[in-house]
């Protein structure tokens, strides 16, 4: 029975060399490693967990999150923890797991057992053969499922950055269209004040239907950019809340506004591009992609050549059915196939261009990356230039255009309807520099996800501008 | 050599020089004024006497004797007149002030104008009414060439006939008027003239119109008609002086109108003639009395009256939008309109908002609302009993018995007699007024029925 014992040795030595047992929390640990400082303004979220109790306290932060006003940090943190897309991606990081587990986990020998008799002789064969070739590539298997293990964790990883980042620009849309609904109410307002006035001109003779028709025009205009504002502001919420998942009461959350104020000095644009190469979690894939590539193409030379390498063990008996004799036959059997067909060139090249691929894919990456956080950092810089320049340049002169026409009024200069025309286009200024705010932020998000996270898939830029004056004829 | 050293060098050479042709050349130094408020009257130091006026808020130039010739120094040039307290105007006038100085002279007299032209352009100067040698008349290109900028040229001529006059500039003349460049031009008759009254007090002012865009400070130069800034010698209500008088004394007005519209100029309390236009003395026997006398574009008007009814008069242009300040001419009226329920609603929009007009406009002149910089209120100024709504071409004429002869200082308010003033009447109270709306057409009693057209057609 030594060589049983043997391969049994054997067998120990290639589990100690690559075996390995499932991860208990499903990787999330890794995920959450890889995570930590790219997840927007979260520095380290939770991920959801695989444990009952951790799951129900992640429930009741949810819960007292959600009764307060939802900051875009907390957002962030109940869409990690409650997005049931991430929960389903984390799983199948649970499933690559098994599988990995699986596939580097030894095949068990065979036993075959054979009983032949003749007129004289009764024969019984017992055959444990092993496939030789798994065993001898084991190490090589074992690193290669790691690394593609690592690589769906850094994949995984890259989702969550993902989900962070929408979760933060959803929150800012949806404050920032709350904040636009609200200063359409109020054009709203001075437009419908305008024309109630106007209708009290035509009352008592003073205007005809024409002018008060103009002020109808105007009010009409006012309110259904109005409707549109607060269909944005449903929409905009609506998208916020598929990220984090909630629904129901849970839906019934109010946001915490106004949105964040604009820094006070921009990041500067040195060694961006050594930052995203150095943190970028798809450079990082992109470049285990090519290890993995590199390591198998040495498993393929043994592998290709040798299809399958079988050794098996046969004890055999023959029993004199008359005599009783009992003759015994033990022996080792090796199977090789012949390479005379294939030498293993097709497989060879295929390895070879594999690399190659993963070579070309790590380059493309790494220039995409480059680009998109040069782009990512223009866009910011004259995202926050704008939004400066609406706040304390054009904000500023559309309110002193409104006093100063209110001076105008006071001295029977100007009419009510140049007033109330110019607190419109105040509150128009006031509304173009909540959006260049937002603008900004989104542009922050992009190039925190260019930085350190990913790529944020096809960079939005800047909307154009939709600066509108209106004009008043109520003079 | 800069100017300053050029005019005191000047000065010395004409204390130097004799009498001869070459003191021509030796510039009078320009006297200049820095003040707005009326100059007291320039009695004549040198040369042949006469009756001097009073320019309102304005000066008399002073001359020297050169070998009897009165030689004058005007100087054209841009200036920053206080057209009220606070409210500052860019123009171009002549020596600090516009109008310029007025020009006092007597029938006979030899007169030379040095005239220096210190504004950005070229500059000519037209002596409105004269009988002169025709290239002095000061019209560029047709009597003279224009004098350019930094140049001095010199008028000289005879002052032919007694009379009220101006000057103002014949070339670019539409920017260089709207800007401001005028002045009056008195010659005195010499000795008695027997349709010329000799008076106590003698005025004289120009009318002049400006469009002056609230909160800025330079007149548009474009404007044609619609102007908001209504002037007697570049001054408005409640900055003009009044005009005061002792009780009998007879009283010259002079009036020129240099806007581009005609004012019927009215007094209050008195009647009047006009005894003279630019054209010279009216003959008595053209004379009739009058308590309005309109003054044409480019026209005089002189009027004599006896000062004898005691009282703060008011003495005004009768169009009334003449005696406002600055406002907006396209403003809806906002009388009778009902504001009930919108006030709150505005000022939720316009925290500042007050509701004006819906009365009429007297708000206005109550309210003490801020305005933009630089900006002449519509209608202020006030009287002992209250606003008097008015600004622009608007002031009082002062008869007091014991006003001394030769003080033309301000006596305050009248001192009305008890029971003269209009007083309230104490009886049973009136009905509550109606509030001033509009009621439907045709339904007073006795409206004609108007007839409407037909609305066939229309569907409403
Ligand atoms: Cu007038």
């Amino acid at each position: 029975m030594s060589a049983l014992q043997n391969l049994a040795v054997l067998c120990g030595a290639a589990l100690l060399a690559g075996c390995a047992s499932v991860s208990p929390d499903g990787l999330r640990g890794d995920v959450a490693a890889l995570t930590a400082g790219r997840t927007s303004v979260v520095p380290q979220a939770a991920l959801p967990a695989t444990d009952p109790a951790a799951r129900a306290q992640a429930q009741q932060s949810i819960e007292s999150w959600l009764a307060q006003p939802l900051t875009q940090d907390a957002a962030v943190r109940i869409a990690l923890l409650n997005n049931p897309g991430l929960q389903a991606r984390l799983a199948a990081l649970g499933v690559s797991d098994a599988e990995r587990v699986q596939a580097i986990t030894l095949p068990n020998p065979h036993l075959s057992l054979g009983r032949f008799t003749n007129s004289h002789e009764r024969e019984i064969e017992r055959t444990l053969a092993f496939s030789l070739l798994d065993l001898l590539t084991m190490p090589w298997r074992a690193a290669r499922e790691n690394e593609r293990l690592q690589i769906a964790t850094l994949q995984a990883a890259q989702d969550v950055v993902q989900l962070a980042a929408d979760t933060r620009r959803a929150w800012l849309r949806a404050v920032a269209a709350e904040q636009l609904a609200a200063a359409h109410e109020r054009m709203a307002d001075a437009a419908d004040a305008g024309t109630e006035l106007a209708r009290r001109m035509v009352r008592v003779g003073n205007w005809s239907r024409l002018q008060l028709a103009r002020e109808q025009a105007v009010l009409q205009e006012a309110r259904s950019q109005l409707a549109r504002a607060r269909l944005a502001a449903n929409t905009e919420r609506e998208q916020l809340n598929r990220r984090l998942g909630v629904w129901g009461l849970h839906a019934q959350y109010r946001l915490a506004t106004p949105l964040p104020p604009l820094p006070a000095s921009p990041l500067p644009a040195d060694g961006i591009e050594a930052t995203a190469l150095r943190e970028r979690l798809d450079v990082q894939a992109a470049r285990r992609q090519l290890d993995t590539q590199a390591t198998r193409q040495g498993w393929s030379r043994a592998g290709a050549v040798f299809d399958d390498i079988g050794l098996a063990y046969s004890r055999n008996t023959s029993t004199d059915r008359d005599g009783g004799h009992r003759d015994t036959t033990r022996g080792w059997e090796l199977e090789l196939p012949l390479p005379l067909f294939d030498w293993g060139g097709a497989a060879r090249t295929r390895a070879q261009a594999e690399v190659e691929q993963a070579a070309a894919q790590l380059q493309d990456t790494a220039v995409r990356a480059r680009s998109e956080v040069r782009s990512a950092w223009l866009t910011y810089r004259t995202a926050l230039d704008l939004a400066r320049q609406q706040k304390s340049e054009v904000v500023p002169l559309r309110q002193f255009i409104a006093d100063e026409t209110t001076l105008r009024y006071n001295g029977m200069l100007a009419s009510v309807w140049d007033m109330l025309a110019e607190a419109r286009n105040s509150t128009q200024a006031v509304a173009n520099a909540i959006e260049a705010q937002r603008d900004f932020w989104l542009a922050e998000t992009d190039l925190q996800l260019a930085l350190t996270g990913t790529s944020p898939g096809a960079l939005q830029g800047l909307p154009p501008g939709a600066a509108t004056t209106t004009k008043s004829q109520g003079h | 050599m800069n100017r300053r050293n050029f005019f005191s060098g000047a000065a010395t050479a004409v204390a130097a020089a004799s009498v001869s042709r070459v003191a021509l050349a030796a510039l009078p130094e320009p006297a200049t004024q820095a003040s707005a408020d009326t100059a007291p009257p320039l009695h004549p130091p040198t040369g042949r006497p006469y009756n001097p006026v009073v320019t309102l808020n304005g000066w008399t130039a002073p001359w020297r004797m050169n070998a009897g010739v009165k030689e004058f120094h005007l100087v054209a040039e841009p200036v920053v007149r206080e057209v009220a307290p606070g409210f500052m105007v860019n123009m171009w006038g002549y020596n600090g002030q516009s109008p310029g100085p007025t020009i006092e002279v007597v029938e006979g007299d030899r007169v030379r104008i040095f005239v220096t032209n210190r504004l950005p352009e070229h500059t000519t100067i037209h002596w409105h009414g004269q009988r002169l040698p025709n290239g002095m008349d000061g019209v560029g290109g047709l009597n003279q060439p224009a004098i350019p900028a930094g140049k001095t040229f010199v008028y000289e001529f005879e002052a032919r006939r007694p009379g009220t006059f101006m000057y103002h500039p014949h070339a670019d003349e539409m920017v260089q008027m709207a800007m401001g460049m005028m002045g009056l031009w008195i010659t005195h008759p010499k000795g008695q003239h027997p349709q010329i009254a000799k008076v106590q007090r003698d005025y004289a002012f120009l009318l002049n119109a400006f469009d002056v865009e609230p909160g800025s400070m330079t007149p548009k130069v474009n404007t044609m008609l619609d102007h908001n800034i209504w002037c007697w010698n570049s001054r408005v209500f409640p900055a003009i002086s009044p005009l005061v008088a002792r009780q009998g004394d007879r009283v010259r007005i002079r009036v020129g109108n240099l806007t581009m519209t005609n004012h019927p100029i009215h007094i209050h309390g008195h009647e009047f003639e006009v005894t003279g236009t630019d054209g010279g003395p009216v003959p008595k026997s053209a004379r009739w009395p009058e308590v309005t006398t309109d003054v044409a574009v480019g026209q005089m008007r002189q009027i004599d009256f006896i000062a004898d009814e005691l009282g703060d008069w008011a003495l005004h242009c009768h169009k009334s939008h003449h005696t406002m300040g600055a406002m907006g001419h396209d403003v809806p009226t906002m009388i009778g309109v009902d504001h009930r329920g919108l006030v709150g609603k505005i000022q939720k929009i316009v925290p500042d908002y007050m509701v004006m007009g819906e009365r009429g406009m007297a708000d206005m002149g109550a309210m003490e609302m801020p305005l933009p910089d630089n900006t002449f209120p519509m209608m202020t100024g006030t009287g002992q009993f209250g606003p008097v709504e008015m600004g622009g071409m608007f002031t009082s004429f002062k008869v007091r018995a014991d006003q001394p002869a030769g003080d033309y200082r301000d006596p305050g308010d009248f001192k009305h007699p008890a029971g003269t003033v209009a007083y309230e009447w104490q009886g049973t109270p009136a009905a509550t007024p109606r509030p001033a709306r509009t009621d439907a057409p045709g339904t007073a009693p006795g409206a004609a029925n108007a007839r409407k057209p037909p609305t066939s057609g229309h569907q409403h």
